[in-house]
């Protein structure tokens, strides 16, 4: 099953302030990040990655379209999802996340379905451990892509430091 | 599939790949094809009774301990997304201060290639090179003019550039506040408090005998030394590096310390790996570096003066002469956040297909550098072992304490924990020492830095080694550098300067480093953590 990313508008972060005061000495602790995917049809959403900036927690929400009837409906997916375990170090303060579609159970009719399908049945761990035919597979994937590489790359002398039996110097440089 | 699965096949995956190129790999090989002439091995179950045949012989073993090195040594696969600089420093303002910071040492060491007149690499004349052959083995009787070489950087140096580190993001401001950390380090990088300390290291627990007290006059040896050597040695018939590690957390018998420090680190001596020495001891006899320079002022300004390592000079030679030109080492960039030095050969300036690595292996040494090695000189005779054994404790442990990382056994996490345990459990002093302007890290900077190489007498060095080893972590460091400072409370209370603060600091050989019988308590009353004297 290929996956590909669906083009997305992120638009500013907008602060959440209480009342209309607009001081430049409060700030508050909590910024909302605005999604929109223009003009796409219907697509099942499986991950949403990012790299994270200093966030300690992650509520998304999602507007629903049930029908054209109804009006339509904001639904919490994911709610104060720990990003930092200790907000004022620097735990996961710039780590990559992803979130996949399994761990947010009420994302059961997303607006981006045409139609509901059903839950993907998790395969059977076998004592914790991963199947092992497709860990095989997995490992084959991984050596044909070293291979690819290995292929595309210029051979390097492995233990030789020098070129054609040359290592003398200029200077050190700076990149 | 789920996440857990899919990671747990990722890692494995990688080790599966890291394993093949290795030697251990071409071994499996070979007596899995041997094996097909055993009478036990049958066609029709070949493959079950392969695996029974690698468990019987001790192959798997060899197999599981290469494994758990891997598992030691290696992060665990980031996400995918990730970049490889993530890898070696997922923090963008520690890795810009890492680069700056090379910058500053590439930049001193160029100046002082041009002032000298002295080339950064120079291939020897026939006549040198059989001259240096022959003294091989007492290169310490040399006597070079080293006056004008100076080392690169000393570890002051790298405290203020450490000092100075800000994370842009924190609003700390210059002025002091609440926010502001009332120690050198400005960073807040997560360091364990006293429970996770005590959680971590539940061996170093009051109820669980250890070796260097234990073995005292007051405990009857028979009760524990007896009984804990007796377990060493199975543990190394048994040839397992886990259970191993588990064991050296309560110290190691001097007598088996060598041989299992060999196999946690997964060392052993095969013809290919001192044939590999041979071959990096022929490259020091053909190439002459500006860094062997650098290494032999190290050796002579450093443990040549020092009374318990002066009798190793030529082993250190050996070894450090030769470790700068091993290119292995260079793998071990990958999750270190520091760089190898990049130069080009002269002439072909910005010409990729001659761009080098200088030194070869990437590691400029520092003021300091050979008392790394000194100390295992102690264990290891044969030269190849011990360069092995030394490689090893470089990329596993030494390259953390003089890169600038978010690591938790990282230097940077370690002066943090220091100043956050003297802080918490010795405020009083902390407060003295800093209003005379003694900031207690400037005085135990360079204990961590060396790994207490140097300073503590070496029985109780190889004693705290264990413990580095035992827990994959350079954390006890720090915990020690606040104990000696416990310790020496009373008198620090007393003095009025940095320089009389540093006299009171001056001696370590003293001390003993062994949990046990509390006589001076640092921590809570419940804690496992002293020193005794």
């Amino acid at each position: 099953m290929s996956r590909v990313s669906v083009p997305c508008h992120v638009k500013g972060t907008v602060a959440l302030q209480v009342g209309d005061v607009r001081t430049s000495q409060g700030r508050p602790g909590v910024l909302v990040i605005d999604v929109t995917f223009p003009s796409v049809a219907p697509f099942e959403l499986q991950e949403i990655m990012f790299k994270n900036y200093y966030t300690a927690f992650l509520t998304i929400r999602v507007r629903q379209h049930t029908s054209t009837h109804t009006p339509a409906k904001w639904v919490t997916c994911l709610r104060d999802y720990c990003l930092m375990p200790d907000p004022h170090s620097e735990e996961g303060a710039q780590e990559y996340v992803s979130l996949f579609k399994h761990q947010s159970p009420s994302m059961t009719f997303p607006k981006w379905l045409s139609h509901p399908v059903p839950c993907e049945q998790p395969t059977p761990l076998l004592e914790g451990l991963p199947d092992p035919s497709r860990v095989s597979s997995e490992v084959q994937q991984m050596w044909a892509l070293t291979e690819m590489i290995r292929a595309s790359h210029t051979s390097t002398r492995i233990g030789r430091f020098d070129v054609d039996g040359c290592y003398d110097l200029n200077l050190l440089s700076y990149t | 599939m789920l996440q857990e699965e899919s990671d747990l096949s990722l890692i494995i995956a990688q080790i599966v790949q890291k394993l093949k190129g290795s030697n251990l790999y071409a071994q499996l090989e070979r007596q899995a094809w041997a094996s097909l002439q055993r009478p036990e091995i049958k066609l029709e179950s070949l493959k079950e009774d392969i695996k029974e045949f690698f468990k019987i012989s001790g192959w798997e073993k060899k197999l599981q301990n290469a494994v758990y090195s891997e598992l030691s040594v290696f992060p665990l696969p980031s996400h995918p997304a990730a970049p490889p600089e993530h890898l070696k420093e997922p923090l963008v303002y520690m890795r810009k201060a890492q680069g700056s910071w090379e910058k500053r040492i590439l930049k001193s060491l160029n100046s002082m290639c041009t002032e000298l007149s002295i080339p950064l690499a120079r291939k020897r004349p026939v006549g040198e090179q059989k001259e240096l052959l022959n003294k091989w083995n007492e290169m310490g009787t040399d006597e070079p003019d080293l006056s004008l070489f100076r080392p690169v950087y000393a570890p002051k140096d790298f405290l203020e550039v450490l000092i100075n580190l800000r994370n842009p993001n924190y609003e700390s401001g210059d002025s002091l506040s609440f926010r502001t950390h009332l120690g050198l380090i400005q960073v807040p990088l997560k360091v364990k408090d006293i429970p996770e300390l005590k959680e971590f290291f539940v061996e170093l627990g009051l109820t669980t005998g250890q070796l260097g007290i234990d073995d005292s006059t007051q405990v009857p040896p028979e009760l524990f030394e007896n009984e804990h050597v007796r377990i060493g040695q199975k543990v190394l018939t048994q040839q397992d590096s886990a259970a191993a590690q588990q064991y050296i957390r309560q110290g190691s018998p001097t007598a088996l310390r060598a041989e299992l420090w060999a196999l946690i680190l997964n060392i052993s001596s095969h013809p290919e790996d001192i044939l590999y020495y041979e071959q990096l001891k022929t490259n020091v006899i053909q190439h002459d570096l500006l860094v062997d320079s650098l290494i032999y002022k190290d050796v002579k300004l450093t443990a040549s003066n020092d009374d318990y390592y002066f009798v190793f000079e030529d082993y250190l030679y050996q070894v450090l002469l030769c470790f700068s030109r091993d290119t292995s080492v260079l793998s071990h960039f990958a999750y270190n956040s520091a760089s190898p030095p990049k130069s080009y050969i002269r002439g072909k300036l910005g010409l990729e297909e001659y761009a080098v690595f200088y030194p070869p292996n990437g590691v400029i040494p520092f003021h300091g550098f050979s008392m790394y090695v000194a100390p295992l000189c102690f264990l290891y005779h044969e030269p190849s072992k011990l360069y092995q054994i030394f490689r090893e404790m470089y990329v596993r442990f030494f390259f953390r304490l003089h890169s600038i990382s978010s690591h938790p056994s990282g230097i940077v996490s370690l002066c943090l924990l220091f100043e956050t345990l003297l802080q918490t459990y010795l405020p009083q002093l902390f407060y003295h020492l800093r209003e005379i302007g003694a900031q207690p890290l400037r005085i135990s900077f360079k204990w961590m830095v060396r790994a207490f190489s140097g300073y503590l007498a070496t029985d109780q060095l190889l004693l705290l080694w264990d413990r580095i080893l035992g827990y994959n972590s350079l954390e006890i460091l720090a915990v020690l550098a606040a104990a000696v400072f416990a310790f020496r409370a009373v008198n620090l209370m007393e003095v009025t300067s940095l320089a009389a603060a540093e006299a009171v600091l001056a001696d370590l050989s003293t001390l003993k480093v062994s949990p046990g019988e509390g006589q001076i308590q640092l921590f809570a009353p419940d804690s496992v953590l002293v020193i005794t004297f």
